[in-house]
């Protein structure tokens, strides 16, 4: 906390001053009065509630496809050869520059947001949920075998709970890196905080560009949050990582 | 005294005579562009290459700009003499209190426009909002505030401009998307495709735009030199009007991305929107005191200024009668 007042109030006095020009960095009185005054503040929290939406959306579809990938890869070293550099391509794929084809694709609005989202936070998920199946105790993959567990017995009872701490940190980078796929989806096709991002940086509204960013932060927060108690509920029984 | 003299005269007669011992003092100035080479800066290099500043002692280096030059910043803060801004930007800027003054109006007629398909047969901009479909504009744009408060984007779907790409525009049927008659019709036009523009000047939106600008102070203090640069402009969108072909071949070099037809078919565009029944009167780049008025007037209803700044403080006349 000590560290955000001293930046925050550094901020201020550097404008008040006149250190640094008011269209570069607003203070931060100015980006609170936007944020709450009767003109701007609706529209940017109208403009969050359709982020959060886009990007939970987003967030969830990665879990579950990011899941389905690391399962399917796990089955089988050549399957892993064959296809992990394709989930590879997820992660290098720049965003920016294939947003505007997702709108000739699937048109504007919401589906196209939700796709941004999606391409930029599954990987991660794909990534660690693969790392931590392969990372089962060899010694507890034996003792399955040895009571003749099938696959799907063992893969549900034993590779995926251990795998769940990995799971986690998988969904917490996908959580933000789903609100920056939702945001940088709205650049293109408008609506929500991108949208009144790219109209405030039009009209020169560094405040107000300030404030969406502020609440886009906070969004990724939220997500970061529910995948922390989420990861609390399972874990803290048994796992380590959780038991405080 | 009078053998460097004569030298000097001597000098400039003969066609031998090297550049470097040319007498006249040369003034150094910078004219900064807020776009790429392109037709619509077209009379700026042709005052350059047929010396037209030159004839005035004048070295005006044309400086190209790109994405988001903030070219009203850069006069307002003396790192250009010169530069190229739109009539609003200019009232947006005086009111954040920039000094800047208008010189020289190259576009009579905003070129500003949306460009949809031929084949929805409309009449006029106000069918674009009429009937459902999609609108491809930058909102936060005074010209956009201007059309949602005229026309209503109710029935429409208003999305993000994507800037020159005809992406979306190629598939898609009921879309229209904002473009410079100069510019996307051309490339449009070179992809088959059938594409009609409704000017936005049309629907009562009209700044001037690429008007030569600078500073206030600067103009007050040098304001031989001021009027040199604004008579030379437009001695050289003159020649440019007249023959456009020299200048296009070397603005193409130094845009190569765009071709020399695309370079002509722009120049011959952009024509009635430079020349109309005002320049006739009152030669090229006129401004009329009026037209300020109503654009300040505008955009105060638009609040996008607060206070409109009389006319006679955004633009001086300096243009030989």
């Amino acid at each position: 906390m000590i560290p955000l007042v001293i930046i925050v109030v550094l901020a201020e006095v550097a404008v008040r001053r006149e250190w640094v020009a008011s269209y570069l960095v607003p203070a931060p009185s100015k980006i609170i009065a936007t944020l709450v005054s009767s003109r701007d503040g609706p529209e940017l929290f109208y403009a969050t509630g359709q982020t959060a939406l886009a990007a939970l959306t987003g967030f969830a579809a990665s879990a579950v496809i990011g899941l389905a990938v690391a399962i399917a890869l796990s089955s089988a070293r050549w399957v892993q050869r064959a296809f992990y550099p394709y989930a590879v391509f997820f992660q290098t794929v720049p965003i920016i520059a294939i947003a505007p084809l997702l709108v000739i694709w699937i048109g504007y609005g919401m589906p196209t947001v939700i796709a941004s989202a999606l391409i930029v936070s599954v990987f991660p998920v794909i990534a660690n949920t693969l790392s931590g199946l392969l990372a089962t105790e060899p010694a507890l993959v034996d003792l399955f075998r040895l009571y003749g567990a099938s696959r799907s017995a063992a893969m549900l009872k034993l590779r995926l709970p251990f795998a769940l701490p990995s799971i986690f940190t998988g969904l917490r980078v996908a959580g933000g890196l789903a609100v920056i796929g939702a945001i940088a989806g709205e650049f293109i096709t408008g609506g929500g905080l991108g949208g009144v991002i790219d109209i405030s940086k039009t009209q020169q509204r560094t405040d107000k560009i300030f404030a969406g960013l502020i609440l886009a932060a906070l969004l990724g927060i939220a997500l970061f949050a529910i995948v922390n108690l989420a990861s609390w509920l399972m874990l803290r029984n048994w796992h380590a990582s959780e038991r405080t | 005294m009078k053998l460097l003299l004569s030298l000097v005269v001597l000098c400039s007669f003969s066609a031998a005579c090297d550049k470097k011992d040319a007498p006249a003092p040369v003034k150094k100035l910078t004219l900064q562009l807020n776009w790429k080479p392109e037709p619509q800066f077209g009379g700026f290099y042709a005052a350059r290459e047929s010396g037209a500043f030159a004839q005035n002692g004048l070295d005006v280096e044309v400086v190209a700009g790109g994405v988001g030059t903030p070219t009203v910043q850069m006069v307002a803060a003396g790192k250009a003499e010169f530069g190229i801004v739109s009539a609003d930007e200019l009232l947006i800027s005086r009111g954040n209190g920039a000094d800047v003054v208008a010189l020289f109006a190259v576009y009579q007629t905003c070129p500003q426009a949306l460009m949809t398909h031929a084949s929805r047969g409309f009449k006029e901009i106000g069918d674009l909002f009429r009937n459902p479909g999609t609108v491809a504009m930058q909102k936060g744009l005074p010209y956009a505030s201007y059309l949602d408060k005229k026309l209503g984007f109710e029935r429409v779907r208003v999305v993000p401009s994507p800037g020159g790409d005809l992406g979306v525009f190629r598939k898609e049927k009921e879309y229209a998307m904002q473009c410079f008659v100069t510019s996307e019709p051309i490339a449009a036009k070179k992809l088959g495709l059938d594409a009609q523009t409704f000017l936005i000047a049309e629907a009562g939106y009209n700044p001037y735009t690429t008007v030569l600008v600078t500073r206030g102070d600067y103009l007050r203090a040098n304001p031989d030199t001021v009027k040199s640069v604004v008579n030379g402009v437009r001695d050289g969108w003159t020649s440019y009007l007249n023959n456009p072909i020299a200048t296009n071949q070397m603005m193409q070099k130094l845009n190569p991305t765009m071709d020399m037809q695309t370079f002509a078919d722009s120049a011959a565009a952009q024509k009635d929107l430079i020349q109309t029944e005002e320049t006739k009167k009152y030669g090229l780049g006129t401004m009329r005191a009026e037209r300020w008025e109503t654009l300040g007037k505008q955009l105060v209803d638009l609040k996008v200024v607060e206070k409109a700044p009389p006319a006679s403080e955004c633009f001086a006349d300096l243009l030989k009668k």
